[in-house]
């Protein structure tokens, strides 16, 4: 789509076109409102800017690695497990983008119609009543405005569309949803399943969900997406559009309504505030290539820049009424900030089912629902984790020898090694004042824009997580005869876990939060907030699903509002 | 390893030299197959790494790392994915280990014979114990990246061991002998 956009006045305008943002687009068209969407990146069309999807192994100069000049050039993203030579092209480079980092923090961006929802992890496990429940009950952040029940139709209608895959698994801590058929766990997968299901009443072993298309149903070949080959190439774009981006979905789906402009190449550089109306009319564009300043109006505005980066426009959205950033009466905006706790791991050997191994590959392995402190207070930290478990078992090759030796060995059948099991801890963090993002008073960006400071750290309490999940996971792996257990922390920065949220939190009382139980600013209503930064608690699960219903729930609700002439423009 | 083709390229080395001087410059082990922006890689060296690469895993009935061109993978890894220090280790370790075979059999090593050649990796293995030695870590680092060439080629992976890009099935369970590992 040309960016020579001749109207400049929509129904509703979405700034971003990632997971929540596409999901916007595609809820606003499919209602009938023609619908502005402001991408900062470039387009990214389905299939067609895949470029190294159906690459080869040998057809990759360095085979995969990243090219010393590029590591050295981006220590930041160089960090990302899959920042690699398939891939590069879909993650923001240090240098094009920078940021202050008051304390470390590494920042993972996508800057790309599609955005991360291209490169994302694709686990999509639900939320409970038990986690949005979490503050509350535990005297921390502010308590959620909804709860379980509000959201879990929603969830429902985002995991149809998107194709989730998984099993039912009857667990409170873990709703279940709408699922495509599940892969299976491995050998050793069950065999610790089994274990853990022997020893304890309230820790489980599940194949984890995730938004891949098993068995396509009608809605997904109606979006022209077919049936997950399991190639495991999914940062690349995927040629049979086998799991969820918003390229593949959201996006062409709004499109074909006809009511989708999507426009590439916008910086958003605030959101517009009019003093006399008394609500936000539009959104100051910055047109990437050229610099210009162009302004599009709407009765309602979507932020879905991505958490950090819509906390960024809202400071950056200042008018005479809102001197602090758009509905910052709290002055809260930017605070509270959160993540998740990846630093975390324990590996194992396994000696035994020596006569098994598996065959294929499917995209996801077990994970456990959080198991600490679910229906009381049980530690001496707040909150708990979940854990990703994934047991594999390699081959080997014996590479000693050389001339004829080595090469008989190279063409031979290698040998199976032991299994290898691992469980990696995705940690709550507690929101805290302290934990902040913020407008940096000196330096810009290329567009004139300040640039962010991020100033996050870890706490007490996440270290003594940490501990704990080392105690459990190692008396788990002993529990089912595993050997060689090693615990290791990476002692990664915040960030690294790319599940940052936070900063424009909801909550019922707007002297305490940003956003009502609508994703609504608590004042100025006709601006919704439905990306990580409406987070007021973190919880322990991939994050993106809950956007994506969210979103949906928010867009319906609004599109109401506006019949009702609620939000006139 | 193939003789008629170690002969074929010292052949086309010397040949190479004797006709396009002026694009050596600085460098008189003449000009290289690729280009090589970071280091100073002559078509010496990659002929001295073609036999190396030869000797660790030879061609014959089937390919060996020579043929699937492990040598020049081998060199553009050291060129672009090594650090400055040890691209500078790397090439210290090659003039090392050429001085070794000069010291050894008053010859390159790619002028070495087969058994000649095979001495020289036996007394590299045996100083191994050296972690310092630059020699040692050239042929290590050498070694490393021959079989990373040799076992991610295109003929390792479609003759060999066959990557399966869309593989469309995930079985969690079956027995060893079923499958390839």
């Amino acid at each position: 789509m040309g960016n020579n956009i001749q109207n400049t006045t929509f129904d509703a305008i979405v700034i971003g076109s990632g997971i929540s943002g596409g999901w916007a687009a595609k809820e606003f068209c499919d209602k009938g409102l023609k619908t502005l969407v402001l991408e900062r990146g470039r387009d990214v069309k389905h299939l067609k800017d895949y470029p190294t999807t159906n690459m080869n192994p040998w057809e990759f100069q360095h085979r995969g690695q990243l090219p010393y000049d590029l590591t050295k050039e981006n220590p930041v993203i160089s960090k990302c497990y899959a920042f690699k030579e398939d891939a590069t092209h879909f993650f923001v480079k240090d240098k094009e983008h920078e940021y202050v980092q008051e304390k470390p923090f590494d920042w993972i961006r996508g800057y790309q119609v599609g955005g991360k929802s291209i490169m994302w992890a694709r686990q999509t496990q639900r939320w409970s009543q038990y986690d949005f429940e979490g503050p509350a009950r535990d005297g921390f952040a502010v308590d959620w405005p909804i709860r379980y029940n509000d959201i879990a139709p929603w969830y429902s209608y985002v995991e149809k569309f998107a194709g989730i895959s998984g099993n039912k698994d009857g667990l409170d801590i873990l709703p279940d949803g709408e699922f495509l058929p599940a892969d299976e766990l491995n050998c050793v997968e069950n065999h610790f399943k089994d274990h853990v299901a022997d020893k304890y009443n309230d820790r489980h072993v599940i194949y984890g969900r995730c938004a891949h298309l098993t068995q396509p149903t009608e809605l997904h070949l109606q979006q022209g997406r077919g049936q997950c080959q399991k190639r495991n190439l999914c940062q690349r774009g995927c040629p049979f559009g086998g799991y969820f981006n918003s390229n593949s979905s959201t996006l062409p789906w709004a499109e074909k309504t006809g009511n989708l402009t999507l426009r590439p190449h916008s910086v958003v550089h605030s959101i517009i505030y009019d003093e006399a109306k008394g609500k936000a009319t539009g959104v100051k564009v910055i047109d990437a290539e050229t610099k210009e300043e162009i302004e599009f109006f709407a009765p309602v505005i979507f932020v879905n820049a991505a958490a950090y980066n819509t906390n960024l426009i809202l400071l950056n959205s200042i008018s005479k009424r809102f001197p602090q950033g758009l509905g910052n009466d709290s002055g809260l905006l930017g605070k509270y900030v959160a993540f998740h706790n990846y630093r975390a791991k324990v590996s194992a050997k396994f000696n035994g089912l020596s006569e098994s191994t598996t065959d294929g590959r499917r995209p996801t392995g077990a994970y456990m629902p959080r198991f600490r402190n679910v229906k009381k207070q049980e530690t001496d930290f707040l909150r708990g984790y979940a854990i990703g478990v994934y047991a594999g078992r390699g081959s080997y090759t014996d590479t000693s020898g050389v001339g004829s030796t080595l090469k008989e060995s190279l063409l031979a059948e290698p040998n199976h090694g032991s299994w290898n099991i691992s469980a990696g801890m995705m940690g709550e963090t507690i929101p805290k004042i302290t934990n902040t993002v913020s407008l940096d008073p000196v330096k810009k960006d290329e567009w004139g824009i300040p640039q962010l400071k991020i100033s996050i750290e870890y706490d007490d309490n996440d270290e003594k997580m940490i501990k704990d999940f080392f105690a459990e996971m190692t008396t788990m792996f002993t529990e089912a005869g595993y050997t060689d257990i090693k615990t290791a922390d990476s002692k990664q920065a915040p960030g690294l876990d790319i599940h940052e949220m936070g900063g424009v939190r909801m909550g019922n009382d707007p002297t305490t939060s940003l956003l009502n139980k609508w994703h609504q600013l608590h004042s100025c209503p006709n601006v919704f907030v439905t990306d990580g930064a409406c987070m007021t608690s973190t919880s322990t699960q991939n994050p993106s699903l809950t956007y994506m219903a969210f979103t949906a729930r928010a867009v319906d609700y609004a599109v109401d509002q506006l019949k009702k002439g609620e939000l006139k423009a | 390893m193939n003789r008629r083709t170690a002969i074929r390229n010292c052949f086309f080395v010397t040949a190479g030299v004797a006709l396009i001087p002026s694009c050596m410059q600085n460098n008189d082990g003449g000009k290289p197959s690729q280009v090589y922006n970071k280091i100073p890689i002559t078509a010496k060296h990659e002929l001295m790494m073609a036999e190396l690469a030869d000797t660790i895993i030879p061609g014959g009935e089937t390919p060996g790392a020579k043929e699937v061109d492990a040598h020049l993978f081998s060199l553009v890894m050291v060129n672009d994915c090594f650090s400055p220090d040890e691209q500078q280790q790397f090439l210290k370790g090659m003039d090392e280990f050429e001085a070794l075979c000069k010291q050894s059999f008053s010859k390159n090593f790619a002028a070495l014979n087969e058994t000649q050649r095979k001495s020289i990796l036996e007394k590299v293995v045996t100083m191994s114990s050296d972690k310092n030695n630059a020699a040692v870590q050239f042929y290590q680092k050498s070694k490393g990246l021959i079989l990373q060439g040799f076992t991610n080629s295109k003929y390792y992976m479609t003759k060999v061991r066959v990557y399966e890009m869309v593989p469309g099935r995930f079985h969690g369970c079956v027995p060893v002998k079923s499958v390839k590992a």
